[in-house]
């Protein structure tokens, strides 16, 4: 397991120069740059052309590229042309919001996706399960600032509950546990929308798997034993039901970082996801590769996890 | 997979503020909402001492609407009894006057930092820190005489230093901000800039409080480019200056000081921008204790008005907004013309474009009152001159208004040789009349414009091909020159001096040229005295009208909304809120 | 069944019926389950809506009409009009068109690839399945944005016909989906592998095509009607953030997800449900259709599954 592990992360390596080469690539054959998407109507081409020498676009490509990943080899990323701060500044100031959604959306919807897999598995085709995929597929169905929107009207508008977005109350100046509080406020809304939106690819995959699972021998074994039903679907069927859950698990990793763009958007929540597609429309490149790199590196790490996790959680899977 | 659709489904909502946040430069002033992030309003311009009110503007679509039932205030807002909360963009952290580039950011730098000048509301300037400036007879030596006693927040007087270390910043090798100083021709700037001397010869300090620049060549703007320059202290942000190395201002951005109206309290990233009145301001003490600029979006701006999150914040113009506004009650709403005009620029390389009457077919032939006005209803207007109606060059003497005539249209394209084929599309010289057309892809207006141009055009004989493209993409095409026919949203500076339409001019992309525009134009710029100014302009509106060197569409809207317990804000096309911030007031 | 059946049936003492083939079992399951076959009928049924319906609407896709601006539903415009005057309902049976393509043909692409590249790398492990899965993961960590800006500037340089460019937008949609469905795939293949009927097939000298496409990848079948299921839904709506791209559809030409997305402030959401809510609901019920079906497939497949 311990070489397995070795070899992986050594796997990385190659991996990732083959990414930063790609999104290198693309970065340049992207129509446009900062310059002209800041399209400042009063400068002359004499300026545009000094800041093209100063932000080095002036170069050819390939120069560029060794460049940057010279740079980034010694822990530079650049500096943002949109915030002209460091890439890596930047990012500390936003990823961190995202990330504080996105943990508590992901525990929320893996706990009721859980249990809402195992029902709607359990009772087949029963009234439940016919509830629980409907409202699934209304999530689905709807884009996903429509259901931001909805929550909007119904709990900040009409009933007033929470406010309608921010992080925090301005010009509130409480203790630190007031503030904490306001926090917490201000994050109900975005979090339950996000849970919504995710528990419902997860409860299918869930179910799915469980149902699988359910049919197989060892549990109509266990059932036979005389085990309880409850013995039976949470530590026998489960079990087994949740491995295709963790190569899932594995995509998480990067979307805990990668800020939700829509929700940041609707609930005016400062996350990356919005900091990221700015630098896409701003042509901001050195952000831009910067935290495509950031996310690169985690969905490598991310699968590398569910690997591991997965040759651990069953044994007949022998990793080499 | 579902992770990234969800990222990129954000985009159509997205583009719609994200983009217009990075409208600015220096020259951004009035956030440009909804797609139309060409357009980059004004800021330090011209204008000169006298100007006339705008001729036009007087129907229901634009004025200040008071509020009517100030009453239906809600409690959050009234709560706020010191506090003052501006919805915006989020501005990006860069409060650094050299080099700010959003209009957010520079609503805080405004706050923060004084010039010499000041905006007045149309356009022109009065002094702030100056005491009085001298002009020679020739143009160009400028004198300027600060206001003694003035300090910044850090206890630091102001001098003229702080001015001529600003100028040495603005002309440095390294400088990479957006402001372009080396335009204004200041005697020696070349020299600094290119490491060839260690001062900037034509910058005299003659004493704390007096300086002279002199220029090698001046016009009309000159004198409003150097009164401009915000002052910031040399012992802050000239602390490791070296020439040609501007790296450490980096860690300035976040942390200003200026002489201003407010001090920077906090700023958290993404959220707001906490200020806080500046005890020792030397106009008055500002007399809102805290201003917080707050971040909004869009989507949910009318929400946070009525649940009295936010007491001002600039809404798209739009029926449903402005009645949904209205019906609120407690808030007043000041709409005026956007500083910025939609057009459909044509390739004059393109040789069908050469002919003047093929292009005032398109013009004639194109139903623009019908889309203007199932878009924006009252809000916009049709444009014949590329200038706004606010400005004091704009004309409608002698300015043809191309109405929507079809027949006239046909005519034109039958002299200039277009006759139907067998399939009924124009032909010359067994050439199709077939265009291709790109539009900016996130802009409301082409939801009107390209089905209206595409009935229209076939109805002449024209075969279009229509194509919606990222608004980078249409820019890169345009400073290629590899279009036929686009269409964007341009945006305009105070001063009607511009390179669009003079041939090979700068910006000049299309290819268009005319003598008569040009001279007139050349005029324009050299004249010192305003009306001469004004006949110049005149006639070089006359000249592009008569050319149609592009169609021009329309004038849209802006509009704050100010909640009705505020007074003394006072927000122009051309003049941000935050200029005049301190003789602002909650009403209780 | 007719006469010239029976002499033989007294000839021949053979079985009854003809042993079937799997897919005929499946497709005589399939038949039985009553939900899959109303699914099924919806899907078609939609598909004659959105492309025959258009033929019988009094409307055409350039009309506008500022004087019926924001109609609430009448027998004029049967589901209302919006803020050009445009009938809802030819925008709705038109968007369908777009949708229904989009979310069908990227998910299949998606799915083809993905399925077969996890199956490879599940089966064959080693030096094939690190090649294919570092090759997901580089596509996993693709900007899909950045892409796309690209293509939609390189087919506006080749001046493909805008009408066209949805199908490269299909092709371009599927291609860079298929990474994460290998994923899940080959995660199962790894456990499947090593249960006692691949010990069988091994024993029974198989080749490995034989093995991979009729032993394991059937019984993945559930994992990918899933992934293809959320994929359709994802793809619908993920298309209508694309217009602006250059790569989507073209205004007036409206698709379920932009004609939603142009809802997209809480006045319309209050005032105007007639402008999403047609949209929405065809994408719920597509939806749900497709995830009967799916449902029902899954069951007819399922080697496992005895009625």
């Amino acid at each position: 397991m311990k070489q397995y592990i070795i070899r992986r992360l050594l796997q990385i390596i190659p991996t990732l120069i083959g990414i930063s080469i790609i999104i290198f690539a693309i970065s340049s054959l992207v129509p446009g740059d900062y310059i002209t998407a800041v399209d400042n109507p009063t400068m002359t081409a004499e300026k545009a052309a000094q800041l093209r020498e100063i932000y080095g676009l002036d170069k050819p490509p390939v120069e560029r590229y060794f460049t940057w990943v010279g740079n980034m080899l010694k822990g530079n990323l650049g500096d943002s042309l949109v915030h002209k701060q460091p890439v890596t500044t930047v990012m500390n100031n936003y990823v961190w919001n995202s990330f504080f959604i996105a943990i508590f959306a992901l525990i929320f919807s893996w706990i009721i996706a859980t249990f809402a897999g195992v029902f709607s598995a359990k009772f087949q085709y029963s009234l439940f399960d016919k509830i629980v995929t409907l409202v699934i597929f209304l999530c689905m169905s709807l884009p996903s600032f429509f259901i931001g929107l909805l929550f909007i009207k119904f709990f900040a508008l009409d009933l007033g509950w929470f406010p309608v977005g921010s992080m925090k109350t301005s010009g509130l100046n409480g203790s630190t546990w007031d503030q904490l509080v306001d926090i917490a406020w201000h994050m109900v809304m975005p979090v339950t929308v996000l849970t919504m939106l995710s528990t419902g690819g997860l409860t299918r995959y869930f179910r799915t798997s469980m149902l699988e699972v359910i049919r197989q021998d060892y549990i109509r074994t266990a059932r036979a034993k005389g085990l309880k039903e409850r013995t039976v679907i949470f530590k026998h069927a489960l079990r087994n039901a949740m491995l295709p859950a963790i190569t899932l698990m594995g995509f998480e990793l990067p979307s805990l970082f990668g800020g939700a763009i829509i929700m940041e958007k609707i609930f005016i929540w400062p996350g990356v996801g919005q900091v990221y597609l700015e630098s896409i429309n701003m042509r901001d490149y050195p952000f831009m590769l910067g935290f495509t790199v950031f996310i690169s590196v985690l969905t490598l790490l991310g699968n590398l996890l569910s690997d591991v996790l997965y040759g651990a959680a069953d044994p007949r899977i022998r990793l080499k | 997979m579902k992770k990234r659709m969800s990222l990129l489904l954000a985009l159509m909502l997205l583009t719609i503020t994200v983009l217009a946040a990075c409208g600015g430069g220096k020259t951004a002033e009035q956030p440009p909402s909804q797609g139309e992030q060409q357009e980059t309003p004004p800021a330090e311009g011209n204008g000169e001492e006298t100007k006339e009110p705008p001729a036009e503007g007087e129907d229901a679509g634009q004025g200040y609407f008071k509020a009517e039932d100030p009453s239906a205030n809600p409690k959050a807002a009234l709560n706020r009894k010191d506090t003052l909360v501006v919805g915006m963009t989020a501005p990006k952290g860069v409060f650094n006057p050299f080099y700010m580039q959003t209009a957010y950011d520079r609503y805080v730098v405004d706050a923060i930092f004084d010039q010499f000048f000041a905006l007045n509301g149309d356009g022109t300037y009065s002094n702030r820190l100056a005491e009085s400036v001298e002009v020679s007879e020739d143009k160009l030596k400028y004198t300027f005489k600060l206001k003694p006693g003035v300090t910044y927040s850090n206890g630091d007087p102001v001098t003229v230093k702080d001015y001529a270390f600003a100028m040495k910043v603005y002309h440095d090798k390294s400088y990479d901000g957006q402001s372009d100083l080396l335009s204004v021709h200041i005697k020696g700037g070349k020299e600094y800039n290119e490491g060839k001397a260690d001062d900037i010869s034509g910058i005299k300090v003659i004493d704390d409080n007096t300086i002279e620049i002199e220029v090698t060549e001046a016009n009309a703007m000159t004198k409003d480019n150097l009164g401009t320059v915000y002052f910031a202290p040399e012992s802050v942000y000239g602390k490791g200056y070296k020439q040609g190395n501007l790296e450490y201002m980096k860690d300035l951005h976040a942390k200003p000081v200026g002489s201003g109206q407010y001090v920077l309290k906090n700023f958290s990233p993404g959220q707001e921008v906490v200020l806080e009145a500046n005890p020792n301001y030397f106009l008055g003490v500002p007399k809102i204790k805290n201003v917080i600029y707050k971040t909004t979006t869009d989507e949910t701006k009318l929400a946070m008005f009525q649940s009295g999150e936010i007491d001002m914040d600039m809404v798209t113009v739009n029926e449903d907004n402005v009645e949904a506004l209205k019906e609120m009650g407690f808030l007043d709403i000041n709409i005026f013309p956007t500083n910025g005009y939609g057009y459909v620029a044509l390739n004059h390389k393109d040789p069908k474009f050469q002919d003047v009457k093929v292009r005032q077919a398109l013009l004639y032939g194109l139903n623009r009152a019908e889309i203007v006005e199932i878009i924006y209803g009252p809000y916009a207007n049709v444009i014949n001159v590329p200038q706004s109606s606010e400005s004091w060059a704009y004309t409608n003497e002698g300015i043809e208004p191309y109405e929507f005539d079809i027949e006239k249209a046909k005519q034109l394209l039958d002299e200039a040789g277009w006759v139907p084929g067998a399939d009924g599309i124009r032909e010359k010289d067994g050439k199709k009349l077939d265009i291709h057309f790109s539009a900016t892809a996130d802009n409301p207006v082409i939801d009107a414009l390209i089905p209206i141009m595409t009935q229209n055009y076939q109805e002449l004989g024209i075969k279009l091909t229509t194509e919606t493209l990222d608004f980078n993409a249409i820019m890169d095409k345009k400073d290629k020159g590899e279009f036929e026919m686009f269409f964007a949203a341009w945006g305009l500076t105070p001063d009607p001096d511009s390179t669009v339409y003079i041939t090979d001019g700068q910006q000049n992309d299309i290819g268009f040229s005319s003598p008569e525009y040009d001279a007139a134009m050349k005029k324009g710029l050299n004249a010192f005295d305003l009306e001469e100014r004004k006949a110049a302009y005149a006639e070089a509106y006359q000249a592009l009208n008569k050319n149609v060197p592009d169609l021009p569409i329309y004038q849209r809207r802006d509009a704050w909304t100010i909640n009705s317990r505020l007074s003394g804000v006072d927000i122009t096309p051309y003049k941000n809120f935050a200029v005049d911030l301190y003789k602002a007031e909650i009403q209780q | 069944m007719s006469a010239e059946t029976a002499p033989l049936k007294t000839n021949l003492p053979v079985p009854k019926k003809r042993p079937d083939s799997p897919w005929r079992i499946a497709i005589r399951r399939f038949a039985r389950n009553r939900l899959a076959v109303i699914g099924l009928f919806i899907v078609v049924f939609m598909f004659l809506l959105c492309f025959i319906g258009p033929h019988f609407s009094p409307y055409d896709l350039y009309d506008y009409n500022k004087l019926d601006k924001n109609l609430p539903p009448s027998s004029k415009y049967w589901l209302g009009t919006d803020k050009l005057g445009r009938d809802i309902l030819l925008r709705m049976m038109l968007a369908g068109q777009i949708s229904l393509l989009v979310g069908l043909v990227a998910t299949s692409i998606s799915v083809i690839i993905g399925a077969t590249m996890g199956a490879l790398a599940g089966f064959y492990r080693k030096w094939v399945d690190t090649l294919i899965m570092r090759i997901a993961d580089i596509f996993m960590a693709l900007p899909t944005l950045p892409i796309l800006i690209i293509l939609g500037a390189i087919l506006s340089d080749l001046k493909v016909e805008p009408s066209d460019r949805i199908y490269y937008l299909m092709l371009i949609i599927g291609v860079l989906g298929w990474s994460s469905i290998s994923r899940l795939v080959r995660g199962q293949i790894l456990g499947l592998r090593e249960q006692e009927f691949m010990q069988a097939t091994e024993a029974l000298g198989l080749k490995d095509r034989r093995k991979i496409f009729r032993h394991l990848l059937p019984n993945t079948i559930p994992i990918i009607i899933v992934s293809a299921t959320l994929g359709v839904a994802g793809a619908i709506i993920f298309e209508s953030s694309l217009s602006f791209l250059g790569i989507g559809v073209v205004p007036p030409t409206p698709s379920w997800g932009n004609m939603i997305s142009s809802a997209n402030n809480l006045i319309d959401f209050r005032k105007r449900p007639w402008l999403w809510i047609p949209p929405g609901m065809c994408i719920l019920v597509t939806v749900v259709a497709i995830n009967l079906i799916g449902d029902g497939l899954r069951d007819a497949l399922d080697p496992k599954m005895k009625k």
